[in-house]
């Protein structure tokens, strides 16, 4: 990938610090993200991934440190809706509202958000759910889909918004083998649309497949960021070279 | 819409208010040329407002329908008094207990109901006798007379609750103590045909009460009760109007009544409703209902526009009183499920604690009777009863209502609020779009359960007298005596409410079929 210098960023983030309490969940964390770049968060459980991708579209703020969306300096006098509006984000447990069928969860924040008419949201809505590969379970309330299924829902209700920047929260984490293979190949043809994605996971193979650069976290610190044919063949550090070896063994 | 809400008695007292302020312009001239009388100063705005508790014929009761409007010896000579002041006539009615609160709390400018002069009352009210009675215990047909007060030693005895009648017996059984013997056992009861009907059922021997009530309820219970013993009290030989104390007032009134007397006014009110008429002839228009159930007293009842309004005032006071709850405890439900501390959070904790713990008739007497003596503004003629009940079970019913939506509300996944936000929704829509349609569906059973409830709980206004259902029930009995065929009546329209409610429960919970696969998938079937 090009990084061009003449090009600004789509996400920088300098010095950012998160506390839980006396917690540090996210210590000093610096590094860039590419216009169309492929980041994928690599890490044991606690170290921090979530609540750096969260704070991405400040969904959890952070405390100290410095972040900006495609320029714009995001801080606690930002709007947070238009922050949301650039930046999606789909979560582990894919988060539906079932009281929506699959259609409506989608063309909800397009009309509330966006003011989109019911009917501009619809043919956009019924775009991205052709996308994701499920024309057909529109009408269906989350209740009635597989975990799969649901999760696909997910992902076009994020697209609907048309973000810039796709944030991923471990979206297979609760998935069965057969509907990992569905959903990572989702992610894959998205990953060929050019967007901007950061996506905390711990598919191996489909990190190797599209991460353009891995990061990789322990106890709040970025540990270090390479290209994946580095990060899994040669890691640079200890740390790295255990977490490969443990989840090679699984 | 204009229809029903004409019925409410707030928009009656609007209207009278608007009438009264019509009126006000015209009694100048009046004023003028007669002024034959100083007026005393509980006459407000040329308004005598008089407390009554409608149940003790022929002194004061209903006799018609329209349960605002008592009719009887009381309310003629309180007319006769309001004319010789220039004055009209307000009556408001309520339970007995609730008399001398309101007299207290300037609801009213005097008590008439029948009451006895006593040295006690005496103590803080002013009061003007006005008819002479006598104490008499009564008991069922065919029981001996008694030759001494003695004699009902260990015995059951029913009075009316807030009567004198419960202080005097309590001297009689203190000399039955005294001299070794058990005392009588002493009932109470809210009202006075509740009393005498004890004695019909024979679950007591005696009851308690004065001459001029018994004479009316002989004549309408034909020959069933029987004089056991007319004690000589002294102390209890009077019916006598009651005022806060004022001495220039009480002149006033003396003079008024003496006056009244020697006219001849009085007596002709007396023989209008038989006050001291003994025979058991002449007896009601309607004579009391027999032993079987009189299918026709239950469908009068049931139709009569009496108990329409009762009904209905029941129904509106308590939709209002549980919308104006639900409005309330939604915010305070969200504030008390934040993590933050705050002292908003402190004060609200203590205002659900507070109205959690509190009786509800408790609150309904504290408003209506304690709160006017420190906010005046609270006596004035705007703040009706049905005012009064709406603002204490409001308060109430949204201390309870926070429970249920702060367990509703902590019941949707706060993947939810996270999910939404996400995607750019406001706060705004984050709870009107996502988490509320949630947490409805978990309050909507515990929501209809406490409404049901309310719709029951309104029956304990009858002591700040709002004439709902259960109130409007006990005054048509007191003039019928027809228990079974009254209560069943009320019983109807309570049920008919409740199940309309439930039904309703039923169609909404229909659209809820997202939260269940089972329905999910057979209705797409």
């Amino acid at each position: 990938m090009q990084h061009e210098t003449t090009n600004p960023p789509m996400i920088s983030v300098r010095g950012m610090s998160k506390l839980f309490g006396k917690f540090v969940a996210l210590d000093r964390v610096d590094f860039d993200v590419s216009r169309g770049e492929k980041i994928v968060v690599l890490g044991p459980s606690g170290s921090g991934k979530s609540t750096l991708i969260r704070t991405l579209n400040q969904i959890e703020p952070h405390d100290s440190g410095m972040l900006t969306i495609d320029g714009k300096l995001i801080n606690d006098k930002t709007d947070p809706i238009q922050l949301r509006c650039m930046v999606g984000m789909v979560f582990q447990n894919y988060n539906l509202f079932p009281h929506l069928s699959a259609l409506e969860n989608c063309i909800l924040a397009p009309m509330r958000v966006k003011r989109m008419t019911r009917l501009e949201a619809t043919t956009l809505a019924r775009r991205y759910l052709d996308l994701v590969g499920i024309p057909d379970q529109a009408d269906k309330y989350p209740i009635q889909l597989s975990g799969g299924q649901q999760q696909r829902v997910a992902i076009a209700r994020a697209l609907c918004m048309q973000p810039e920047v796709m944030l991923f929260d471990e979206p297979t984490a609760a998935l069965d083998p057969e509907a990992i293979v569905g959903v990572v190949g989702i992610m894959d043809e998205l990953s060929e649309q050019g967007i901007t994605t950061v996506c905390v996971t711990h598919e191996m193979a489909f990190s190797r497949r599209i991460a353009d650069r891995i990061i990789f976290m322990d106890q709040g610190k970025i540990v270090e960021i390479t290209p994946p044919e580095t990060f899994f063949t040669s890691p640079k550090t200890d740390r790295a070279q255990n977490f490969l070896n443990q989840m090679l063994r699984y | 819409m204009t229809s029903f809400f004409s019925r409410l008695p707030l928009m009656r007292r609007f209207r009278r208010v608007a009438a009264l302020a019509v009126m006000l312009g015209a009694p100048i001239g009046a004023h003028g040329t007669t002024h034959a009388e100083q007026i005393p100063s509980f006459v407000h705005d040329g308004t005598l407002t008089v407390c009554t508790n409608p149940t003790l014929p022929p002194m004061t009761f209903v006799k018609g329908q329209d349960v605002s409007h008592p009719e009887g010896f009381d309310i003629d000579v309180a007319q006769a008094l309001a004319t010789r002041w220039q004055a009209r006539l307000s009556v408001i009615t309520m339970d007995f207990t609730g008399l001398f609160p309101s007299l207290s709390a300037q609801r009213c400018g005097l008590v008439m109901s029948g009451i006895i002069r006593t040295p006690a009352r005496e103590k803080s009210f002013d009061a003007v006798s006005y008819q002479d009675t006598a104490l008499v215990v009564v008991g069922r047909k065919g029981t001996p007379s008694l030759s001494s007060m003695d004699e009902l030693s260990g015995k059951d005895v029913a009075v009316e609750s807030g009567t004198s009648y419960v202080t005097r017996l309590g001297v009689v059984n203190d000399a039955l103590v005294a001299a070794g013997k058990p005392p009588m056992i002493i009932q109470q009861y809210p009202t006075e045909e509740q009393v005498v009907q004890q004695v019909l059922i024979g679950r007591v021997f005696a009851f308690v009460s004065q001459d001029v009530e018994l004479f009316y309820r002989m004549r309408q219970l034909r020959d069933k009760l029987h004089v056991l013993i007319t004690p000589d009290i002294p102390d209890y030989r009077h019916f006598a109007i009651y005022i806060r104390q004022n001495a220039e007032d009480r002149t006033l009134l003396q003079n008024a009544i003496s006056a009244l007397d020697a006219d001849g006014s009085l007596q002709t009110l007396r023989t209008k409703w038989s006050v001291t008429d003994q025979s058991t002839k002449n007896g009601p228009d309607e004579a009391a209902a027999s032993g079987m159930f009189d299918w026709s007293a239950f469908f009068s009842a049931l139709t009569s526009t009496a108990f329409l309004h009762g009904a209905l005032i029941t129904l509106s006071v308590a939709l209002i009183s549980h919308i104006i709850a639900i409005t309330i405890s939604v915010p305070i439900a969200i504030v008390l499920n934040s993590p933050q501390q705050s002292v908003l959070k402190i004060a609200l904790e203590g205002y659900v604690s507070l109205f959690r713990a509190a009786p509800t008739l408790l609150q309904l007497l504290f408003i209506w009777n304690a709160v006017p003596q420190f906010f005046p503004i609270f006596r004035e003629q705007w703040f009706t009863p049905f005012l009064a009940t709406i603002l204490a079970l409001s308060i109430n019913e949204s201390a309870y209502q926070v429970e249920i939506n702060r367990a509703a509300l902590s019941a949707v996944d706060p993947g939810q609020e996270l999910g939404a936000s996400a995607l750019g929704l406001s706060r705004r829509d984050i709870y009107w779009r996502v988490i509320f349609p949630q947490a409805f569906r978990i309050a909507l059973p515990p929501t209809i359960n406490e409404f049901i409830n309310l719709l029951k709980i309104t029956s304990l206004a009858s002591v700040i007298s709002l004439q709902e259902l259960l109130a409007v029930t006990q005054i048509q009995v007191a003039r019928t005596f027809a228990f079974t065929e009254y209560y069943a009546a009320a019983l109807i329209y309570y049920l008919v409410m409740v199940f309309f409610f439930l039904f309703l429960q039923k169609r909404v919970e229909r659209r809820f079929s997202w939260s269940d696969r089972k329905k999910v998938v057979s209705n797409a079937a």
